[in-house]
Order: C-alpha cells, then sequence, then structure tokens
C-alpha cells in the first residue's frame, strides 16, 4: 500500500468517525426537542385529563395534587361525547366502503389502460384535495338547502366521499398498475374469465392497497372537521366538532384533553399498522415528483 | 401504442364514471353555486337576482381587504416554513445510519395528530396556566404568566401550520431526494463542489417538482384555515374561511359570504401555482449561476 492511499484511507476513516459523532449529536437533539415539542404536550393532555375537579391544577404546582377519572366520567354521562363517538364511527367505515366502491372503476382505468388525456383526468381527480374544504362546504350545504335535502348523516357521507376519493383513486391505482402482465396473460391463455381473472390476480395483489385506502380514508373522516361542523352543527355531533366546542372562546381546558384523547390514540393505533401496510402497497413511489 | 376505438373509450368512459365522474359532477355543482351565488342568487332572504353588487362591496370592505392579506401571508409563510423546515431533515436522513429510521418516524408524529389536538396541545402549552408559562416562572426568568395566545401577529397560527405540514413535505422530498443516485453526488464532489453548491445545483433542481407540490397543498390548506385561527389566531384580522362563516352566519349575507369564498378559491389556485412559479424560477436561476 502506498503512502497517498493510506492518506487517503485515513482520511475517510476520520471522516466517517466525524459524521457517526455528528449523527449521535443530531439525534440527542431532536430527541431533546421532540420531548419538548411533542411528547411533553401529549403527556400534559394526559395529565389535564386526569386532574381531579376538586383540586385545580395550578402554579406553583408541579403536578396535579389530585388525579382521577372523574372528568371521563362527567363527559361520558352528561355531555353528547357517547353520541359524537357513535357518529364519528358509523361514518368513517361507511365513507372507507363507498369510497373504495366508487374509485376502483377509475383507478383501473388509470393503472391499466391507455387512453388519450389520462394525464388530465388524473389531475381532474385530485379536485376536491385542492380546493379550501371551508369553502367547499359552505358551498355544498347551500346546494343541499336549495335541494331541501337535510339528512345530516347523508350529507356528511356524500361530503367525505368526494373530498377523500382521491386518495382511495390515488393509492389503488398504483396498486393495479403493479399488478404483472403477464400474469393477467398467463390466466387468459388458460381460458380465465374477467371475473376469475379478478378474484385470482387482481383482488390478492391489490388487497394490500384496499386496505392501506380503506385505513387512511377511516382516519381522515374521524379526523375531518370543516363539513361536519358546517353540515352537522348543531344536531349531529362527531368527536372533532365536539372537540372544537371546548376550544377557542369556550376554552375548557380537562375536557379538550379528554377528547384529544380520545381522537388521536386510536389514530395512532391504526396508523401504526398501517406503517406495515404501506410498505407492500408502495404509496411512497406513488406521491415522487 | 395506445387503443383508440370508440369501444375502448366508452369502456375508458364507462370505468371513469363512478370516480372521476361524481367528483367532476360534485365539484362543479359546488363552483357553479358559488358562482351563482356571489351574483345574487340562491340567498335564502327572498327574491335573487343577477347582480354584480355583492362583488362591488369587496372592493371597500376594510375587514375583507385584511383577511385576504392576512390569509395570504399565513399560507406562503406556512409553504416555505414548512419546506425550508423539511430540507435539513431530509438532506440528514438520506443515507441510512443507525437510528435513521426512529429519527424519521420521530419526525413524522405530527402527521399523526389531527389538526384539532395540534390546535388544543399548542394552546395548552402557551396559555396563561400552560406548561410554557409555568416552566419560565420556574426557572425565574418572569414574575407573572405572558399572555401570548391569540397573538395579534398570527405567530400561533404560523407554529401550528409549519408544525402540522413539515412532515408532509418531508414525506415528498424524502421521495425525491432519494431518487437521486448516489453517483450523482459522488461525481458532483468530485468535480469540487461542497456542501451548499450540491445542494443549489443538484438538490433544488431534480426535487423541484415535489417542493412545489408540497408547497401548493400546505399553502391552499393554510390559504382555507378555519380551525387554527380560531383556536389559536388573532381575534382580528379574521382568516378567509373564518370572515367567510361569520358574514354568513351572524351577518346573515349568503350572497357575500359566496364573494369572500370565491375569492378565497382565486387566492388559493392564483396563489399556490405563483408560489410554485416563483419556486421554480429562483431555483433555475440559482442553479444556472
Amino acid at each position: 500500500m502506498t503512502a497517498a492511499t493510506r492518506r487517503r484511507r485515513i482520511a475517510r476513516d476520520s471522516s466517517e468517525l466525524n459524521r457517526r459523532r455528528v449523527n449521535r449529536i443530531l439525534i440527542g437533539l431532536l430527541v431533546l426537542v421532540s420531548l419538548v415539542w411533542i411528547f411533553l404536550p401529549i403527556a400534559m393532555a394526559a395529565l389535564w385529563s386526569l386532574v381531579d375537579p376538586s383540586s385545580p391544577w395550578a402554579y406553583p404546582d408541579l403536578f396535579p395534587r389530585d388525579l382521577s377519572f372523574a372528568r371521563w366520567d362527567n363527559l361520558w354521562n352528561n355531555t353528547s361525547l357517547p353520541t359524537a363517538i357513535g357518529n364519528s364511527y358509523r361514518l368513517a367505515p361507511a365513507v372507507g366502503f363507498v369510497a373504495l366502491a366508487l374509485a376502483t372503476p377509475t383507478a383501473y382505468a388509470f393503472g391499466r389502460l391507455e387512453f388519450r388525456g389520462k394525464s388530465i383526468a388524473q389531475i381532474l381527480s385530485l379536485l376536491p384535495i385542492v380546493l379550501p374544504s371551508f369553502a367547499v362546504a359552505i358551498f355544498f350545504s347551500s346546494v343541499l338547502i336549495r335541494l331541501e335535502f337535510f339528512d345530516r348523516y347523508l350529507s356528511i357521507l356524500i361530503g367525505h366521499v368526494v373530498l377523500f376519493m382521491p386518495y382511495a383513486i390515488r393509492i389503488l391505482t398504483v396498486s393495479y398498475a403493479q399488478v404483472p402482465q403477464d400474469l393477467i396473460d398467463a390466466a387468459r391463455d388458460m381460458n380465465a374469465g374477467p371475473l376469475a381473472r379478478f378474484r385470482s390476480i387482481f383482488l390478492p395483489l391489490t388487497l394490500p392497497g384496499y386496505a392501506s385506502a380503506l385505513i387512511i380514508i377511516f382516519i381522515l373522516s374521524i379526523e375531518e372537521f370543516a363539513l361536519a361542523f358546517i353540515l352537522g352543527s348543531p344536531d349531529f355531533t362527531t368527536i372533532p366538532t365536539i372537540l372544537f366546542s371546548y376550544l377557542g372562546f369556550n376554552f375548557v381546558r380537562s375536557n379538550a384533553a379528554v377528547v384529544s384523547l380520545i381522537l388521536v390514540v386510536p389514530n395512532v393505533v391504526i396508523l401504526l399498522f398501517l406503517e406495515r401496510l404501506l410498505g407492500s402497497v408502495g404509496l411512497e413511489s406513488g406521491t415522487k415528483g | 401504442m395506445k387503443p383508440t376505438g370508440l369501444r375502448h373509450y366508452a369502456k375508458v368512459g364507462l370505468l371513469l364514471l363512478p370516480g372521476l365522474g361524481v367528483i367532476l359532477g360534485f365539484i362543479s355543482l359546488v363552483v357553479w353555486f358559488a358562482i351563482a351565488q356571489s351574483l345574487g342568487q340562491f340567498g335564502f332572504r327572498g327574491e335573487d337576482r343577477w347582480t354584480l353588487d355583492f362583488w362591488r362591496e369587496v372592493g371597500s370592505d376594510e375587514t375583507f381587504r385584511r383577511s385576504f392579506f392576512y390569509s395570504l401571508r399565513v399560507a406562503t409563510i406556512s409553504a416555505i416554513g414548512a419546506v425550508a423546515l423539511a430540507f435539513p431533515f431530509v438532506m440528514w436522513l438520506r443515507q441510512p445510519f443507525r437510528g435513521s429510521q426512529s429519527m424519521s418516524a420521530i419526525l413524522k408524529v405530527p402527521l399523526l395528530v389531527p389538526g384539532l389536538v395540534a390546535a388544543f396541545l399548542y394552546v395548552n402549552f402557551i396559555s396563561f396556566n400552560g406548561f410554557f408559562n409555568f416552566g419560565l416562572q420556574r426557572i425565574g426568568i418572569i414574575d407573572e404568566p405572558l399572555r401570548i395566545l391569540n397573538d395579534e401577529r398570527g405567530i400561533g397560527v404560523l407554529i401550528l401550520q409549519v408544525w402540522k405540514q413539515m412532515p408532509f413535505a418531508l414525506l415528498l422530498l424524502t421521495g425525491a431526494v432519494r431518487s437521486i443516485g448516489d453517483d450523482v453526488f459522488l461525481a458532483a464532489r468530485d468535480a469540487g463542489a461542497g456542501a451548499a453548491a450540491r445542494f443549489v445545483h443538484i438538490v433544488l433542481p431534480l426535487t423541484l417538482a415535489s417542493m412545489q407540490a408540497a408547497m401548493v397543498i400546505i399553502f391552499i390548506g393554510a390559504a382555507g384555515d378555519y380551525s387554527f385561527q380560531v383556536v389559536a389566531g388573532p381575534r382580528a384580522p379574521f382568516s378567509m374561511a373564518q370572515y367567510m362563516n361569520v358574514t354568513r352566519t351572524t351577518g346573515g349575507d349568503r350572497n357575500y359570504a359566496a364573494v369572500i369564498g370565491m375569492m378565497l378559491m382565486v387566492m388559493s389556485l392564483f396563489g399556490s401555482v405563483s408560489l410554485a412559479g416563483l419556486v421554480r424560477l429562483a431555483v433555475n436561476r440559482g442553479s444556472y449561476k
């Protein structure tokens, strides 16, 4: 080994060592910032939800004096929270299934067929995402008033389906596009009809995509505020609209903490499950560019 | 070769109908209602007439002017801020190292937190009795808690927007940066380009499309924001969505509210496209220097 090669190797090793050291420092900093910026507020919310009403939590107490489930109990028994949870969890799966059913043919066309104007059609399918949802909600409410259609559940269902269908179309398009053509050709050569091909090839290979799209739409629907607020208020409450009622001018901190946890904890659990599915559907490749 | 037969296009048309067809039908109806309502129709307050009076009102409405520029400012700063904050993390996490996956997961936590919950966590953190004031008092920096909630400049809204949207920008940019081959970076390094030059001449031009997509979506979301503004924003000026809702509910003037809604949509469309265009111009100018 020549002296020059040895010097280059030493320089490379030293640069690698420096890189590792910098990474360790940055990881430490990021963990510290995240503790203050993300985990501390969530821990505070959990504590606030457990503050006993008989002994308020105020300066200079570092922690609440008494903890209890009195706030949870009170909200569950004396407010419309159970109804709101019921409404949200009745709405979200229905939105998911209807959106998937409507999105499937379009996603198949985008993923498997070639036609003139396809890229324009794909851009147009994103329209609900690029329009301000609050404005869309207000104008949609005017349309419903004009049509004298006052079923709040169905109104929000229709709104959510249209608002979130672009996500289903996008994810399913990627899933359908990834089905290998030689498999379909082989099935056709074995005289498999369209239904048999769908059952034996498309369905198993696109199932992770369907599951991912369903979960994403489910979560988006549970979280959605603008349409539920404009179309549902005041009779039809969902978890976000009831949370909103405890924020702003009427800031009821402990109640807001309870509802926040009810909204966020199931989401985190579901999304952790989704992490695994997203890998198989290749969503990241679908979002490039 | 693309199939061109009538039968093929009839099949494509039928497949697009339930998905794209429903989206286009819904959006056309909503936009038609917005236009008609802004021109004096569907006021639900008596006789309708076609008029430009509601559009003329905008010119002399000082509250509208302030709302428009406030929302424009919030949307622009949020879009640029979220992308600018995401880039250093994207570059840091470009090549995997021990702990990089955990860091990426931590950075994406805000994606799991619904907007309203994020607003609550923020308000809970910085409110008069919040942890921020509590901490400053405990370490002796201040004697009395600060009143920083609902600050006049909308800093709280900007913090919330950037906090919530940065992971989205991170997700889009990560895919784009990872698709740049290592050989490109190595070639640039061998040619003597430093880290800054590689970022300006390689990363920015090759991630431009993703950067523009992230900015457009963040801009539109922030321009149409209602919930962050009501919970953590200043009492005046209103955001456009807030002013639209106040006009519709408190003033009962649906026609003028429709004008504000139309202006919000126009701002979202032209503002986001202009921002994307300016970013392209800046990146191209920087990379050709």
